[in-house]
């Protein structure tokens, strides 16, 4: 090792603007190759459509790299950061590169607000890491407020072939307001219930409802899991009760869970703890058995508004 | 047969004579939550005081199971490993085998289908 290895031990987080499929397996090809030939540990989680032009674009470098459909890896944006510490993991000590594409325009709008969340959240996640990411976003699909918030999650940028650092990137760390401001109101026809300490009648609350709505067995205990560890966090840290509200339609449940609590570490329950830590496994458990959450916390209190697909995409879970 | 919690999980401990080792076999039945987890652990803390070489944990009775209990058994199997005894798990229902598996507790803990497997395992 000379000193340009240890000069290059950075972090750099790249966000890629691109408008055509060519620009696109051009650029990412070009990215994974560079680290290729240095022999770095290479990875790309992007759309199932994304990975086969790469792979083209690649040709026989193509089984070098370790490919991931990000619409199932990514489907859940909190299930991301573990993933991309795992393969950093199984690589330690070694500069590694690593595509990431988490925002796609057939999202909803609370997917997007959770890509947007967890991109800035990379920064952190990684702020110590030997790694080089590149995050492609499509400009003509998404929507200019996706868009807009990339700039602000990129330290740098590459668009129209030039890389540039980000004048809207937020120094010291910061989550875009888009994803930080409050969530939008539940619909009227909401059921709400006050608990204490009867967390049974909380789990049997949700149980009924994901039933209701038309869940599976298994995801509907997944729910049950998932709020239950949520409302526990009620009982370890206020001393005063919770409130659990919980409607749906005909796409999705969504339980939510309000209280006097603050929740200060942004990264809780996306860093898998030890498995014999003390403490840490209820939030990484519910954003693992969800399928998506979201979680506002300051001063005033902590909401985290959990929601599970009535016909999830993927089949198991 | 003690009654913890809010008389949401039930913890009764045999001591069995085996062919083999002699083992202590806790079982547990309901909902195991952190509402009950400081009654959990006094019980298993009792048991393992009198030094077992292997005591399992029979949660085949168990409908549900949070973070909160599974810090207690985590605990315990540490405080067993200490003693130079074993800890194992038998019989958790899918959900709770299935938060087994995403903490990774299952790569710590031995987990079997029945008490008879855990016992020859």
């Amino acid at each position: 090792m000379g000193d340009s290895a240890v000069l290059n031990r950075t972090f750099r987080h790249v966000g890629f603007f691109y408008r055509t499929e060519d620009e696109y397996a051009a650029t990412v090809a070009r990215f994974l190759r560079d680290g290729l030939a240095a022999d770095e540990p290479v990875f790309a989680a992007i759309p199932p459509a994304r990975i086969a032009l790469v792979r083209d674009a690649l040709g026989a470098d193509a089984p070098r790299v370790e490919f991931a459909d990000m619409t199932e890896m990514g489907r859940n944006p909190a299930w991301i950061i573990p993933r991309v510490l795992a393969f950093t993991g199984q690589h330690a000590g070694r500069r590694v590169r690593y595509v990431g594409e988490p925002a796609w325009a057939a999202r909803t709008a609370a997917e997007l607000r959770e890509a947007t969340r967890h991109e800035a959240l990379i920064n952190l996640a990684f702020a110590n890491a030997d790694a080089e990411i590149l995050c492609p976003y499509d400009t003509t699909e998404l929507d200019p407020a996706v868009i807009a918030d990339a700039r602000r999650t990129h330290p740098v940028l590459l668009s129209d072939g030039r890389h540039g650092s980000s004048p809207g990137y937020a120094v010291p760390f910061q989550i875009p307001s888009s994803c930080s401001f409050p969530l939008p109101a539940p619909p009227d026809d909401v059921m709400s219930h006050t608990y204490r300490t009867d967390l049974s009648q909380v789990r049997a609350l949700v149980l009924q409802h994901a039933r209701t709505a038309g869940l599976t067995d298994a995801r509907a205990n997944d729910l049950v899991l998932a709020v239950s560890e949520v409302a526990a966090n009620t009982l370890r840290h206020t001393r005063s009760h919770g409130t659990l509200t919980i409607w749906h339609d005909q796409d999705e449940i969504i339980c939510e869970i309000h209280d006097d609590g603050t929740i200060t570490d942004p990264l809780a329950g996306r860093r898998m703890p030890a498995p014999d830590a003390g403490g840490g496994h209820g939030l990484w458990l519910v954003h693992q058995v969800c399928d998506l959450v979201e979680l506002r916390s300051d001063g005033t209190g902590t909401t985290v508004r959990m929601h599970m697909a009535i016909h999830p995409p993927l089949a198991g879970g | 047969m003690v009654k913890t919690g809010v008389d949401l999980l039930t913890t009764s401990v045999t001591t069995v004579e085996s062919d083999g080792e002699p083992y202590t076999l806790v079982e547990l039945a309901g909902e195991a939550d952190v509402t009950n987890s400081d009654a959990l652990r006094e019980a298993l803390e009792a048991e393992m005081a009198k030094q077992p070489g292997t005591l399992i944990i029979d949660l085949s009775g168990l409908r549900f199971m949070d973070s909160s209990a599974l810090h207690v058994i985590l605990r315990a199997n540490r405080t067993m490993g200490r003693l130079g005894g074993v800890l194992a798990l038998a019989g958790p229902r899918e959900p709770v085998a299935k938060m087994l598996r995403l903490t990774a507790a299952d790569q710590l803990i031995p987990v079997y289908a029945t008490v008879s497997e855990a016992t020859a395992g």
